[in-house]
């Protein structure tokens, strides 16, 4: 197993030695990794760059794991969190996945599990929400979380900008009314800051927006979706743009272990 | 229940009575009076029975389980009439109450139970007493004693299987505890020690250093795991303490030498001369102090005030260790001496813990008052040594 290109992976746990080890072990095999004893230092690495998978000790003096990943799914909510802990009641595992945490591990860790599941992360397309309405970001992000994908948000056009530049996403969709400009012009930031990406357009006012859609669709945006939702169109939409979201991932790993 | 504590406890309670021969002669000339209705008496006894649900509801095998317990009373009837009131009698009475404690019935039950056989049996004696008066008062008491005495067993019974059950609970939950704290605390080495294994056998190119520095951490975390245990069997067995006479304020002393509690935080000390000394293991008294010290530092990870302050008590020394900390909400204060409790990332639990057990095998003690957000104060309450007066 062989990490791809640029993956990262966040270490957050007060005991040190713990936090060598596992150094040692994801670099041996090729991750970038970064690595802190407490949340607050957690935090500042986390606003300096955008980790795929961060790996949380949940018992740790101040803030705890799950505290933590609280914090950094304001800053990347699509870091993808695995909860370690050495002991685990129901209620707390129950917790940390309402949270949005995406696994609750027991310590002593299993090796080949951790790499199996950060390898099950990577091949979770990636999707950037870029809306204003954070109630609608947070419906999206449960939804498409549950579909196995990784969702970014950003509530404007410039966090989708340093976004795009700090991870490699595959599909934004972008609402078409965002206070900072209008669809139109944060499709072409967009386009701009990431060539490549997929794009599909989100609109809730069909008639009045018709121009601005025909014409960004006309300059290269890939699919359009109306509010309210017809989520299995946006979800067919997406499997298009961005490939199956990591059900079918966790399927195929499950039939050729690592 | 020991059969010889027993024994006694029914001459105890005999005595207690005034149970004499005579009352032995009632009770047996009473027997013929009352045997010739003894099976109506206990068809009226489980008649009743059957309509009181809480009572009924222990009987769970039908008209069959009734016939056979009818039996067992009449049984019981015959030795209560028999006059042979011996070890193995006493030992069969204890036998009921606790039979009836392991059906589960409720032990008013019992009560109200014998309470009606006593009045049917006193009525029968009653409406067929064919001699003196004065005589059948005599033999009502005599019953009476006699069903006393049973019940009083009966009850023993009860309480020895409830203090058993009790305690079988509360072994379950400290176990539980045992559990919870000792997972975190060896976990944490456990974690490492695998890790570096796994890094060990499976990297690609370790260097020579890296495998000697994987190797070392295993070793330094197995012995973090070895303490863990020790410090648990050191609970368990605490050696007796060997008192001598020392000054608090030298063993304050050794204490924040061994401990220091940092640079952000100011410590305070108000030992003065006067104080008489106290009686101590001073090894023991030293870990006291420097758990609460250790506690006290943790409260206050932002800095702070550290006050050991002393006075003296009736009799004794009163140490106060102040820290204004982060204090202690009302639902942890009355846990945080428990055994295994901790509300801290790390450590099992036993700091505070130990702290009351071993003050209370040197004759004092340790309370603790507490604001959130305004700090702890926990009071050592040490002997004074007798021979002297003034501290050293």
């Amino acid at each position: 197993m062989t990490a791809p290109p640029g993956s990262k992976i966040l270490l957050v746990d007060d005991d040190i030695d713990i936090c060598r080890n596992l150094t040692d072990i994801l670099t041996d095999l090729g991750y970038q990794v970064d690595a802190a004893y407490d949340g607050p230092s957690a935090l500042d690495l986390v606003r300096k760059s955008s980790y795929d998978v961060a790996l949380l000790d949940l018992k740790m003096p101040g803030m705890d794991g799950l505290e933590l990943y609280r914090e950094i799914k304001k800053e990347r909510a699509g870091t993808v969190a695995l909860i370690v802990t050495a002991y685990a009641s129901a209620a707390t595992t129950k917790e940390a996945l309402m949270a949005g945490a995406w696994r609750v591990l027991s310590k002593p860790v299993n090796l080949p599990d951790v790499l199996r599941l950060v390898d099950q992360v990577l091949n979770q397309p990636l999707v950037l929400v870029v809306d204003d309405d954070r109630s609608l970001c947070a419906n999206l992000w449960d939804l498409l979380r549950d579909r196995g994908y990784r969702v970014g948000l950003a509530y404007n056009s410039s966090e989708a900008v340093a976004q795009l530049r700090d991870a490699h996403y595959k599909v934004v969709l972008i609402d078409m009314k965002i206070p900072d400009g209008n669809g139109g012009e944060v499709f072409l930031r967009i386009r701009e800051a990431d060539p490549k990406v997929k794009t599909i357009l989100i609109t809730g006012y069909p008639l009045e927006m018709d121009d601005v859609v025909a014409r960004v669709l006309a300059e290269g945006a890939d699919a359009v979706c109306y509010k309210p939702f017809d989520v299995p169109k946006l979800l067919g939409a997406l499997q298009t743009l961005a490939g199956p979201g990591g059900d079918a991932a966790k399927e195929s790993a499950s039939r050729n272990p690592a | 229940m020991g059969a010889s504590r027993l024994i006694e406890r029914y001459h105890e309670l005999k005595a207690y009575l005034i149970w004499s021969d005579q009352d032995v002669q009632h009770i047996v000339a009473a027997a013929s009076v009352l045997e010739p209705h003894l099976s109506l008496l206990i068809d009226d006894f489980y008649a009743e029975i059957d309509r009181h649900p809480n009572a009924s509801k222990v009987i769970a095998g039908g008209a069959a389980q009734i016939e056979r317990l009818k039996g067992t009373l009449l049984r019981w009837l015959h030795e209560l009439f028999g006059g042979i009131y011996d070890a193995a009698y006493i030992e069969r009475r204890w036998r009921v109450g606790w039979r009836h404690v392991e059906i589960g019935l409720d032990p008013v039950y019992v009560n109200v139970a014998l309470g009606r056989l006593r009045l049917g049996l006193c009525r029968c004696l009653q409406e067929n007493w064919k001699g003196e008066p004065r005589r059948l008062d005599m033999t009502i008491q005599s019953l009476n004693k006699l069903l006393d005495l049973d019940l009083a067993i009966i009850q023993d019974a009860y309480r020895a299987e409830n203090i058993a059950q009790l305690q079988r609970a509360e072994r379950l939950a400290t176990l539980g505890q045992v559990a919870g704290g000792v997972a975190h605390e060896l976990r944490n080495p456990l974690n490492v020690v695998k890790t570096s294994v796994y890094y060990l056998l499976n990297a690609r190119n370790p260097s020579s250093e890296k495998r000697a520095e994987h190797l070392r951490r295993i070793e330094r975390q197995i012995e973090s795991a070895d303490n863990v245990i020790t410090a648990l069997a050191n609970f368990a067995k605490m050696p007796l303490p060997k008192l001598s006479p020392v000054s608090v304020a030298s063993v304050v002393h050794d204490v924040l030498e061994m401990n220091p509690p940092g640079t952000s935080i100011h410590v305070q000390t108000d030992l003065p001369d006067s104080l008489p000394q106290v009686l101590v293991d001073v090894d023991q008294i030293g870990i006291v102090f420097g758990n609460l010290v250790r506690n006290a530092r943790d409260a206050m990870s932002q800095g702070g005030s550290l006050g050991l302050r002393g006075r003296e008590v009736d009799g004794g020394v009163e140490v106060d260790v102040v820290d204004t900390g982060i204090g202690i909400p009302p639902e942890d204060l009355v846990r945080i001496m428990e055994p295994l409790y901790s509300t801290k990332a790390r450590g099992l639990g036993l700091g505070l813990a130990i702290a009351r057990a071993i003050l209370e095998r040197n004759q004092g003690s340790l309370r603790v008052i507490s604001n959130v957000g305004r700090g702890s104060t926990f009071t050592v309450r040490l002997i004074a040594s007798l021979n002297d007066g003034a501290g050293t």
